[in-house]
């Protein structure tokens, strides 16, 4: 019956295997060769490609560093847009202006904006030097030492994806009932109380949802420390992602940097899904 | 508990802006029930909002046992109120919940548990304490919103705002009974805010009809039931609402034209547009010279009464008859009104 049901699943089938599945078997495949730029082709070399991957230490210090610079930046950027958002959630003079002025980091290019930082973080021609010095901070060796780069990284990805979590937590927040905060005006409740009480218990679904939606993104981290740092100084500020670009695009160990990608997204899989499962269970009781 | 007065309080949303609640004085009395009835949008959520003081008048005052309360916030009121939708604190268990309106006014924690474990025990919630207060279906939910009101010993007054509206057919009578049995208990003055005028009448003691922004009519429910003061309270109250039928006056009668119905005219009725208005209850058929004559055209079966839509000439009126009648549309009717249950109106407002 309507068997030429499948001929018009089809197209979307066809694109479906070319665009996912394709891809995704080529390199499990290739990640089992030792495809580099000196011996091309698909060889079969067993699983020596992981078995270097597990010694690999800078592999495992980029990984542990993307972890804490995503959960740093999605909990400050989390924190950083419920507050903007509370703050024009209720009837302030200009709200409407300062809704879409927050939203301009969001809908600038990530490269451009990457590009405009690092000008701005040059520790000689930029201009925050000159104004921490003129405050009495003093100069900061922004992009050429550890501390201060992973700083450098952070900020820019703070000041760039805090709007995506004002969006959402405002579209949370407009669309709240009245009649709980009115209740608690009732009961005697003050301000600290109701935010406690009332306000983000009903945040918490929508909450959860944009910070998983963070997660996901900001653990594709790569862009930024491109144009950035290029993973430095030293390898203090490489990502995962980055030093995958590094081993396959610029060294051309295709074998290897499958094998690293491949294992990058089974960890990505466990732990997101692991994540997502505890905060829904945090959220969602019923 | 207290006595609530209402001096000439009216309420405009912005100057220049009609009346929402066109000014009016009244007193409820300490642990009456009182009830707003009213179609949406006629004020009465204003008047809620106003006495709870969610809301500022923009005129009159509110005084609760004589005190001046209108400029105090509505946390130091000690009003309750239970909202439509009901509500409750998701993060916290049913005993949280019930405790909340005490832990915001600092009070210590042992009373706080006598005061819960009592008031849950009355609403039978007792062995819901422990678990989230968002697992209780609809009606628990509204009980604890409820309990949250009476858990405080002061409260002067209990404002319950269509609370009915969401809950199930079946559990809606259960929760009025727990209403009705907590104003009793308790002594708390209760206004319940409605749309629904059985609720009203069997609620309270005494029904506010509201119609855009005015106070139609002030009442016991027989009274307003018997003595409509508008044909809008005839109509919106009763089921099948009343009859009103166009009159002229005639040699110091009040007549329908094209029936016998007629009612001494009062002295100095004056001029204006003149009805006879009657409830479908006080119809009697009659097969001997009836006041109005006319064809079945529907019925309704209602248990042990049918309604009956009669069509005499221009006139249509509904008569409410026991039941039991081999009746069908189409057959000959023949009905009359007692002289007492003829009642006169002129531009819609009864004159005798």
């Amino acid at each position: 019956m309507y068997r030429q049901k499948y001929l018009f699943l089809l197209p979307g089938l066809l694109v479906l295997v070319a665009i996912i599945l394709f891809p995704l078997l080529f390199t499990i495949r290739v990640s089992f060769s030792s495809w580099d730029v000196y011996n091309p082709g698909l060889n079969w070399i067993g699983g020596d490609n992981f078995t270097r991957l597990l010694a690999d230490s800078r592999y495992w210090q980029a990984l542990v560093r993307l972890s804490l610079l995503t959960l740093a930046t999605v909990t400050l950027q989390y924190v950083l847009g419920f507050g903007l958002a509370l703050l024009v959630w209720r009837d302030i003079a200009a709200r409407r202006l300062f809704r879409v002025l927050f939203l301009v980091p969001m809908m600038t290019t990530p490269v451009v904006m990457s590009v405009i930082w690092r000008t701005i973080f040059h520790e000689s021609l930029g201009p925050l030097n000159p104004i921490l010095d003129a405050l009495g901070i003093g100069a900061q060796p922004w992009l050429s030492q550890a501390g201060h780069a992973l700083a450098a990284v952070m900020i820019v990805e703070i000041w760039q994806w805090t709007p995506f979590m004002f969006l959402m937590l405002l579209a949370g927040l407009l669309s709240l009932p009245q009649e709980p905060y009115l209740a608690a005006r009732i009961d005697g409740a003050g301000p600290i109380r109701t935010f406690l009480s009332v306000t983000f218990p009903m945040m918490a679904a929508i909450s959860t949802g944009a910070i998983l939606i963070r997660l996901i993104e900001a653990s594709k981290l790569m862009e930024t420390i491109y144009v950035l740092t290029s993973g430095g100084p030293g390898t203090s500020t490489e990502t995962t992602s980055y030093y995958i670009y590094i081993r396959g695009m610029r060294d051309f160990q295709i074998g290897y940097s499958a094998a690293l990608s491949l294992t990058y997204l089974v960890v990505m899989i466990v732990s997101l899904t692991v994540i997502a499962k505890a905060l829904t269970r945090m959220v969602v009781k019923d | 508990m207290a006595e609530i007065t209402l001096e000439t309080l009216g309420h405009r949303y912005a100057p220049g802006l009609p009346y929402a609640l066109r000014p009016f004085s009244m007193t409820w009395q300490d642990g009456g029930t009182y009830a707003l009835l009213g179609p949406s949008g006629c004020g009465k959520s204003t008047m809620l909002n106003i006495i709870s003081g969610l809301l500022r008048p923009s005129d009159g005052r509110v005084l609760f046992d004589g005190v001046d309360v209108t400029e105090r916030d509505t946390g130091k009121r000690n009003i309750a109120q239970v909202f439509q939708v009901p509500v409750i604190y998701r993060s916290m268990t049913v005993a949280e919940n019930l405790g909340f309106p005490l832990v915001c006014r600092g009070v210590p924690a042992a009373r706080i548990r006598r005061r819960v474990d009592s008031i849950a025990e009355r609403l039978g919630l007792a062995r819901h304490l422990k678990r989230p207060a968002h697992a209780l279906s609809a009606d628990q939910k509204q009980l604890v919103s409820l309990g949250r009101g009476l858990v405080r010993e002061d409260v002067a007054a209990i404002l319950l705002d269509e609370p009915l509206t969401v809950i199930d057919p079946q559990l809606k009578f259960e929760l009025r009974r727990i209403l009705k049995e907590i104003n009793e208990e308790f002594r708390l003055t209760t206004v319940l805010v409605t749309h629904d005028q059985t609720e009203a009448m069997t609620f309270a003691k005494e029904v506010i009809v509201m119609n855009l922004g005015e106070v139609v009519q002030a009442g016991a429910p027989r009274a307003l039931f018997e003595r409509p003061a508008t044909e809008h309270v005839g109509w919106f109250i009763g089921s099948p609402a009343m009859n009103f039928l166009p009159a002229r006056q005639e040699s110091g009668r009040v007549t329908v034209p094209g029936t016998t119905l007629s009612a001494a005219a009062p002295e100095g009725l004056g001029e204006g547009r003149l009805s006879l208005g009657f409830r479908p209850e006080h119809a009697r058929v009659v097969s001997e010279s009836p006041q109005v004559a006319g064809q079945v055209e529907r019925i309704w079966f209602e248990g042990s009464d049918e309604v009956v839509a009669l069509r005499a000439e221009a006139l249509t009126l509904r008569v409410r008859l026991p039941g039991g009648r081999v009746l069908a549309t189409g057959d000959r009717l023949g009905i009359s009104v007692p002289p007492e249950n003829l009642l006169i109106y002129r531009d819609g407002r009864l004159v005798a």
